[in-house]
């Protein structure tokens, strides 16, 4: 298992690093001039190019793509210091630092933003996860309890409508009923208290939900639904085990493998960013400062959210795997 | 070919029938559409499509969902986009099916087979060689990538067995995969920004490419588990045994085998598509005004739903109604193809 563990963690830091170079050149071949969007559409060429040159953007890629390596990862003794010092934009964990740089548009180190943003983000994705489970694994095993009832064609055409629609279009008409007309909520936005931020976040973790308790009600029903068959819960049944725990011991149980394999992934997708939710609902996380980033070519932002998204999926990965062998003693490594 | 049973259990699920008249309605609205809208899509109506206070009409005889705020035919524009949404789809999910079907069955095919042999000295070595290119000092470098280079071959040809010897396999396989996993961790939308500044126009082709082209990892990976199994089958091992070329055990015998489940995830695909078009046209990355797309015009129409909730009535129903079609005859093949569940 270590050594499994310990290939595994290789493979990831190569993949993050493959996806971070794609991104890198990516984000440089694009024909736009970050120094003229910082000096600002009426600056003088020798402005923008004062601006390209403190900026760095002067100097060929090759260079541009070294010095950002070497500083992303590096050790030094150093304490952090002020922010104009040469550790000013690290994030430090002992000897060990991580520097993204300083973002061109918001002129502060690129950790302090995500270190920032990234709770955030992991509060609304552990919020819509909430929904996703407890709605979808509810709702799943009442249809496969009644199936070919109303209550099973019910919800199992919901859950294909849920699928088909758009975020967006769920979300704002979450928004419309439930903000706009009965005033329940806040219609968008963070808050500045903890209650107000927990009021915040129903709205967004609620669209996401939705559409992801469809999947979840159809996975569940249709997994229920084949363990129901095996012989080891017939065998339950005959010996007269009351139907509660025949349900939650030995045919939830087994449908749980394919649940955890889509919640880790979907874990991984929520907490690199809910682009369209975020930005829907103006709620600050990860996701809406990559799509500003992008319109602003926000350069190390960019970078850094890249780094975030794709860390974020490829680790959820490795967990998902990991989990199988605790949750099913028949995969063995 | 087709199984006559199968056929039948499609033809008798009602969810599938429902998906196929939604889906056949659809296109036909896409191919005549343009034409029955009695105005252009393009030109403002400032006669009949405007009211006294400038702000667009509702459905009416001259405009039958109305007008959106430069006073076009919203019905026009739904057909135009209809058209450009079909198109992107099916395209795109051609383009994905057959790249996705090509790199599974053949990842597939060769897990676990022989593949390069790459000494962990060499990775080590080349590990090295990069980050001294890194910090600047390029003849070093070239020097330590040849010297590991050697040492690698060495430790395979004279310490086979040993310690030093330990090395990774890198076969079609876990090249495949790995590329599928960096393609699945990239974000998405920096590309499709990237290649719209690039092209600095952004059109249907773009958007068709990069769907296309991105979309493929996930069938890729679906393809290879079911590959797996059937290589693993008498019939395969058979004619293997017998000789025949890989190509043609490839296409012959493992393609027919996973064509079932390709269908189905395809027929989804379609859908995920027209979700995919509509998000990047909302976001304003999709395709460029004044070109109408379902994605956009739901945007327009979001500022406006309290005066005119046609314009967000009208693309939020086509949206729904094409994933939902699509989603439906996808979940009608899947019962055919597959009754186990």
């Amino acid at each position: 298992m270590t050594r499994y563990l310990l290939r595994r963690a290789v493979w990831t830091a190569l993949v993050v690093w493959a996806v971070l170079t794609l991104a890198f050149i990516v984000n440089n071949v694009v024909p736009s001039d970050p120094a003229r969007m910082v000096a600002g559409a009426q600056a003088r060429p020798r402005d923008v190019d004062r601006v390209r040159e403190q900026l760095g953007l002067s100097q060929p890629i090759a260079v541009q793509y070294g010095r950002f390596m070497r500083r992303l990862v590096h050790f030094s003794t150093a304490r952090r210091g002020d922010a104009s010092g040469p550790h000013g934009a690290c994030a430090t964990l002992g000897w060990l630092h991580l520097d993204f740089g300083k973002s061109y548009q918001r002129r502060r180190p690129v950790v302090d933003i995500i270190g920032e943003r990234l709770p955030r983000t992991v509060m609304l994705a552990l919020a819509a996860m909430l929904v996703q489970v407890v709605v979808g694994v509810g709702l799943g095993m009442l249809a496969a309890a009644k199936r070919g009832s109303l209550i099973d064609h019910a919800s199992v055409g919901a859950s294909l409508l849920g699928v088909s629609a758009p975020t967006f279009l769920l979300g704002l008409l979450l928004q419309f009923v439930l903000a706009h007309k009965l005033r329940l909520l806040p219609l968008d936005g963070y808050g500045s208290t903890a209650a107000e931020h927990l009021a915040c976040v129903v709205l967004p973790a609620l669209t996401l939900g939705v559409a992801g308790a469809a999947y979840y009600t159809r996975l569940v029903r249709d997994e229920l639904i084949s363990v129901m068959k095996l012989d080891h819960v017939r065998t339950a049944i005959a010996k007269g085990m009351s139907p509660a725990r025949v349900w939650f011991r030995h045919a939830l149980r087994n449908a749980l493998v394919p649940l955890i394999t889509v919640l880790g992934l979907d874990l991984g997708a929520l907490v690199g960013g809910a682009i369209v939710t975020e930005t829907l609902f103006r709620w600050p996380g990860i996701g809406a400062l990559s799509v500003s980033a992008l319109l602003d070519r926000d350069g190390p932002v960019i970078l850094a959210t890249v780094v975030v998204t794709s860390t974020a999926i490829v680790l959820s990965n490795v967990l998902v795997d990991a989990s199988y062998a605790l949750l099913d003693p028949r995969v063995k490594r | 070919m087709i199984d006559p049973r199968a056929t039948r259990r499609f033809t008798r699920h009602r969810g599938a029938v429902l998906g196929v008249a939604l889906v056949v309605a659809l296109v036909a609205f896409a191919l005549v559409g343009p034409s029955i809208a009695a105005r252009s899509a393009y030109e403002s109506d400032f006669v009949s499509g405007a009211t006294a206070q400038d702000t667009p009409v509702g459905p009416s005889a001259a405009h039958w969902l109305g007008t959106d705020r430069l006073f076009r035919d919203e019905l026009a524009r739904l057909a135009i986009g209809a058209r450009i949404s079909l198109v992107i789809a099916f395209a795109a999910t051609l383009i994905a099916t057959v790249l996705g079907a090509l790199v599974g069955v053949i990842a597939g095919y060769f897990e676990g087979s022989g593949g390069l042999k790459v000494p962990m000295v060499t990775l080590a070595g080349l590990a090295v060689s990069v980050a001294v290119t890194i910090a600047g000092h390029s003849n070093f470098a070239l020097a330590i990538g040849a010297a590991s280079l050697l040492a690698g071959y060495a430790a395979l040809r004279f310490a086979a067995g040993s310690r030093a010897a330990a090395s990774l396999r890198v076969n079609a396989d876990t090249a495949l995969m790995r590329l599928v996993d960096v393609g699945l961790s990239f974000p998405f939308l920096l590309l499709v920004m990237a290649l719209g500044a690039a092209l600095d126009r952004t059109s249907v082709a773009t958007i068709l490419l990069t769907l296309g082209l991105t979309g493929w990892l996930g069938t890729a990976r679906v393809v290879r588990a079911r590959t797996l199994q059937v290589r693993a089958l008498d019939f395969v091992v058979a004619s293997r045994a017998l000789g025949q070329s890989t190509w043609r055990i490839l296409l012959g015998h493992i393609l027919p085998n996973v064509a079932g489940p390709l269908i189905v995830i395809s027929t989804a695909s379609v859908a995920q598509m027209i979700l995919a078009e509509s998000v990047l046209s909302y976001l304003g990355v999709g395709i460029s005004p004044p070109t109408p797309t379902w994605g956009h015009m739901l945007f327009e129409g979001q500022d406006l739903y309290l005066t005119a909730p046609w314009m967000l009535a009208a693309p939020a129903g086509a949206i729904v109604t094409a994933v939902f079609g699509f989603n439906l005859v996808g979940e009608g093949l899947r019962d055919a193809l597959d009754p186990k569940t």
